[in-house]
C-alpha cells in the first residue's frame, strides 16, 4: 500500500459516510446510517492497516499520519454521540470534519518512509499518539458542539440535554488525554531518563489538560453561563491545536525533542 | 439576589476574590523573583526538601483539624478558589510555552538580558511565579481533598480521590524531587572502563558505579537518494524534498522528471577518485562507506549520466552524479535505526551486571538507571564510544504512586462520567 492511493480510499470512505450522515436526516432508524459509516470506517482503516504493513511501522510519526488516525477516529465518535444521544447533526458535523483533515492530506502530504528514530521504537509509542487522536477527535466534536451553541443560543430548545452530552464527551475526552499523557511521561522516563522536562510538546499537551479540567470545574458548581462554558471549550481546543501542530512555528520548539521529520 | 449585593472581600467569598487573591500571589512571586533571581535548587536538596514537604503537608492537616470553622479554609476547597488557581497557572504555563527554556542549572551567563530574563521565564520552573502558583493550588488541593474525608463516603468518591491524590502526590513529589535529581553523562570507549561522569554542573565526579564497555554498534537503514540544487546545496523540491530509500539492484525510481535506475549497491565501499573520475571499489576496512550507481534519463537529456553516488565518511569524500550543471544526484546521511552498548556494570557494594543498553531499554541497578544517550557522531558506525546518561530519583515512587491513581482516576471517568445533574 502506498500513499498513493490514499484519494482513492479516503474518497469512498467520504461517500460513504456522507451517505449515512445525510440518510440520518431523513430517518428517525439507526441502521442504514450506522451501517453506511461502519462501512466507510472499514475502508479508511484497510487503508491505515495497509500502510501499516508496508512502512514496517506504525503510521503514526509525520504530522499527515496522525491526521490520517484523526480523519479516521472523527467518525467513530460522531457515531458513538449518534448512537448514545441520536444528534443527527453531529454525524455530517464529523464527516465535514474528517473530510477537511482528509483534504489536507491529499494537498499536502508528507514523506512517509520506513525511518523510525531510535526513540520512538518503543511499545509505548502506537497507544500514546493512538489515545490522543482519539481524545482529540472527541475534544474536535465538543468543539463543534460548543461553536453550534453559541451561533444558535438563542433559538435553541433542548439545552440541558445539550450540555450533559457536552459534559459527557468533554469528561472522555479528558480521560484519554490524561490517560495519553501519562503513558507519554512513563515513556519518557524509559526513552529520556525523565517523566517530565518541559519540553515545548510536553508544556502545551499540559496546558491543554488544565484548560479543560476548568472546564469540568466550572461545570461542578451552577454561577458560571453556558455560554462562558463553551468559551472555555473553544479556548481549550485552540490550545490543543498549538500542542498538536501551532508549537512548530514558535520559537520554543526549536530544542523540542517532539517534532519529527 | 446576594451576588449583586455582596461586597468584595465579604463572606463568602466568591471567584472575584479567587482571581484577587490568585494572582496577588503570582505577584508576589513575580516580585521576589525580581528582588533575588531564580531559586537554586541545589539550595533544596534532601533534607531541606523532605522538612518543606512535611511542614507543607502538616500545615495543612493542622489548619483543617483546628480552623475548620474559618471561612478562608472552607473557601480554599471550593471552586471558587480552584478555578482562579488553575487559570493563573494555565497563564504561566501557556509563557512558559512560548518562550525558549533553558536548563534549571544554566548559569546567570547564557540568559538572555532583557525583560524575560529579569521576570525569570527563561527558567520558568525554578521562578518564583511558578512555584508560588503551583504551590497555591498545591494548598487548594490537599483542603479539596480533606473537605472530602468529612462527608460520609459513596463509591463515586473513589474517582475523585484517585485523581486528587494522584496529581497532589505526582505534583508535589515532581516539585519537591527536583532538586534530589542527578543526571550524569558519562563517555566510555570500547573495551574500556569508566567510573567518571559529568553533573549538570559539566563538573566531573566519580560514581558508586563503573560501566565497562564491551562493544558498541550502530545499525543504519538503506541510504537515500535525492535530487540537490547545486547553487543552493538544497534538497529538491523546495517545499517538500522527496528522498528515494534504497530497496535493491535493477529497481527504479522517479525524482521529479529524471528516471533513476539503480545498478549496483556497494554496502562497504571505497571512493576512489582522480581528474576525471570518481568510482567505488568493495572495501571492508574501517571507515568504508556506501555507494550506489546509479543512472539519470530523462526524456530531453540526450544521454543518459552514470556514476557513483556515496554519502562519504570520516576517511572517503562524498560523491555526488551531475546530471546537469544545476543540478546533482546525491546521497544524504543514513539515518541511525538502532544504537546498542554491550557492557558490564559494577558498583561499590560489589554487585555486578551484564546487560545490553540501547535507546528505550535502560538498565536499571542499585537505585541508578543508565541510558543510552549518544555516541561519537563524527565517526557515525565507526563510533567507538558509547555515551550513557546515568539517573538517579529517589522521589520517584511518590511521583510513580501518583501517576498510576491518575491514571486509574482518568479511567474512572471515562467509565463514570459527569454527575448526572437533577433538574
Amino acid at each position: 500500500m502506498s500513499w498513493d492511493y490514499f484519494i482513492y480510499f479516503s474518497s469512498v470512505s467520504v461517500i460513504l459516510w456522507v451517505i449515512g450522515a445525510v440518510v440520518a436526516f431523513r430517518t428517525d432508524k439507526r441502521l442504514v446510517p450506522t451501517i453506511f459509516t461502519v462501512a466507510g470506517l472499514v475502508v479508511f482503516f484497510l487503508f491505515i492497516v495497509g500502510m501499516w504493513i508496508s512502512l514496517e511501522r506504525p503510521p503514526l510519526r509525520t504530522m499527515g499520519e496522525t491526521r490520517l488516525w484523526y480523519s479516521f477516529f472523527l467518525p467513530v465518535v460522531g457515531l458513538i454521540t449518534y448512537e448514545r444521544w441520536r444528534y443527527k447533526w453531529l454525524l455530517s458535523f464529523s464527516t465535514l470534519l474528517s473530510a477537511v483533515f482528509i483534504v489536507i492530506n491529499i494537498v499536502k502530504p508528507e514523506i512517509h518512509n520506513k525511518v523510525l528514530m531510535p526513540a520512538l521504537q518503543s511499545p509505548w509509542f502506537s497507544p500514546h499518539v493512538i489515545i490522543y487522536m482519539f481524545s482529540y477527535a472527541i475534544l474536535g466534536a465538543v468543539t463543534l458542539i460548543a461553536i453550534y451553541y453559541l451561533f444558535k443560543e438563542k433559538k435553541l430548545t433542548g439545552k440541558d440535554k445539550l450540555m450533559e452530552m457536552t459534559d459527557n464527551l468533554v469528561y472522555v475526552g479528558t480521560a484519554f488525554i490524561t490517560i495519553g499523557m501519562l503513558l507519554g511521561a512513563i515513556w519518557a522516563k524509559e526513552a529520556w531518563g525523565h517523566y517530565w522536562s518541559w519540553d515545548p510538546k510536553e508544556t502545551w499537551a499540559a496546558a491543554t489538560w488544565i484548560s479543560y479540567l476548568i472546564y469540568i470545574h466550572i461545570r461542578l458548581k451552577k454561577g458560571v453561563s453556558n455560554r462562558t462554558a463553551m468559551i472555555v471549550i473553544i479556548i481549550s481546543f485552540v490550545i490543543l491545536q498549538m500542542c498538536w501542530w501551532g508549537l512548530n512555528y514558535l520559537p520554543s520548539a526549536q530544542q523540542s525533542v517532539h517534532v519529527y521529520s | 439576589m446576594d451576588k449583586t449585593e455582596k461586597l468584595i472581600w465579604e463572606q463568602p467569598w466568591r471567584y472575584a476574590e479567587g482571581f484577587y487573591v490568585a494572582i496577588g500571589i503570582a505577584l508576589s512571586g513575580f516580585l521576589l523573583q525580581i528582588a533575588i533571581g531564580n531559586l537554586q535548587l541545589t539550595a533544596f536538596q534532601y533534607p531541606v526538601n523532605a522538612i518543606i514537604g512535611l511542614i507543607f503537608i502538616s500545615a495543612i492537616l493542622l489548619s483543617h483539624f483546628f480552623l475548620r470553622k474559618a471561612a478562608v479554609v472552607r473557601w480554599l476547597s471550593s471552586v471558587y478558589a480552584t478555578v482562579p488557581a488553575i487559570v493563573v497557572l494555565l497563564g504561566i504555563v501557556i509563557i512558559l510555552g512560548i518562550i525558549p527554556q533553558f536548563v534549571p542549572y544554566a548559569t546567570k551567563a547564557d540568559i538572555p538580558h532583557n525583560l524575560s530574563g529579569l521576570f525569570g521565564w527563561y527558567q520558568m520552573t525554578t521562578s518564583w511565579t511558578f512555584i508560588f502558583s503551583s504551590y497555591y493550588l498545591l494548598i487548594i488541593l490537599g483542603f479539596t481533598i480533606l473537605k472530602r474525608t468529612r462527608r460520609k463516603f459513596i463509591w463515586q468518591d473513589i474517582e475523585f480521590y484517585l485523581n486528587h491524590l494522584g496529581l497532589f502526590l505526582a505534583f508535589m513529589g515532581g516539585m519537591l524531587g527536583s532538586a534530589d535529581m542527578n543526571r550524569m553523562r558519562m563517555t566510555v570507549s570500547e573495551g574500556q572502563m569508566e567510573w567518571r561522569a559529568q553533573d549538570q554542573l559539566q563538573k566531573l565526579v566519580e560514581l558508586p558505579i563503573a560501566i565497562q564497555l564491551d562493544t558498541f554498534m550502530i545499525e543504519e537503514y538503506p541510504p537515500k537518494l535525492m535530487l540537490v540544487d547545486l547553487e543552493s546545496g538544497k534538497a529538491l523540491p523546495y517545499n517538500n524534498p522527496v528522498a528515494y530509500l534504497y530497496e535493491g539492484e535493477g529497481k527504479s525510481t522517479q525524482l521529479m522528471d529524471y528516471k533513476i535506475d539503480i545498478l549496483s549497491y556497494l554496502p562497504n565501499a571505497a571512493i576512489l577518485r582522480d581528474s576525471i573520475n570518481t568510482s567505488a571499489v568493495a572495501y571492508l576496512s574501517e571507515g568504508n562507506t556506501h555507494a550506489i550507481k546509479v543512472r539519470v534519463s530523462n526524456e530531453n537529456m540526450t544521454d543518459p549520466v552514470v556514476g557513483w553516488v556515496s554519502n562519504g565518511s570520516f576517511m572517503f569524500p562524498h560523491s555526488v552524479v551531475y546530471i546537469n550543471k544545476d543540478l546533482a544526484v546525491a546521497m544524504p546521511m543514513q539515518e541511525v535505526k538502532k544504537y546498542t552498548s554491550h557492557v558490564q556494570v559494577f558498583t561499590e557494594g560489589g554487585e555486578s551486571k551484564a546487560a545490553v543498553i540501547e535507546v528505550n531499554k535502560p538498565l536499571r541497578i542499585a537505585n541508578w538507571t543508565i541510558y543510552q544517550l549518544s555516541y561519537d557522531q563524527s565517526k557515525g558506525k565507526f563510533s567507538e564510544t558509547s555515551i550513557f546518561e546515568l539517573v538517579r530519583d529517589p522521589w520517584l515512587p511518590f511521583v510513580y504512586a501518583g501517576i498510576i491513581m491518575l491514571l486509574a482516576g482518568s479511567f474512572y471517568l471515562f467509565i463514570v462520567g459527569p454527575k448526572t445533574k437533577k433538574s
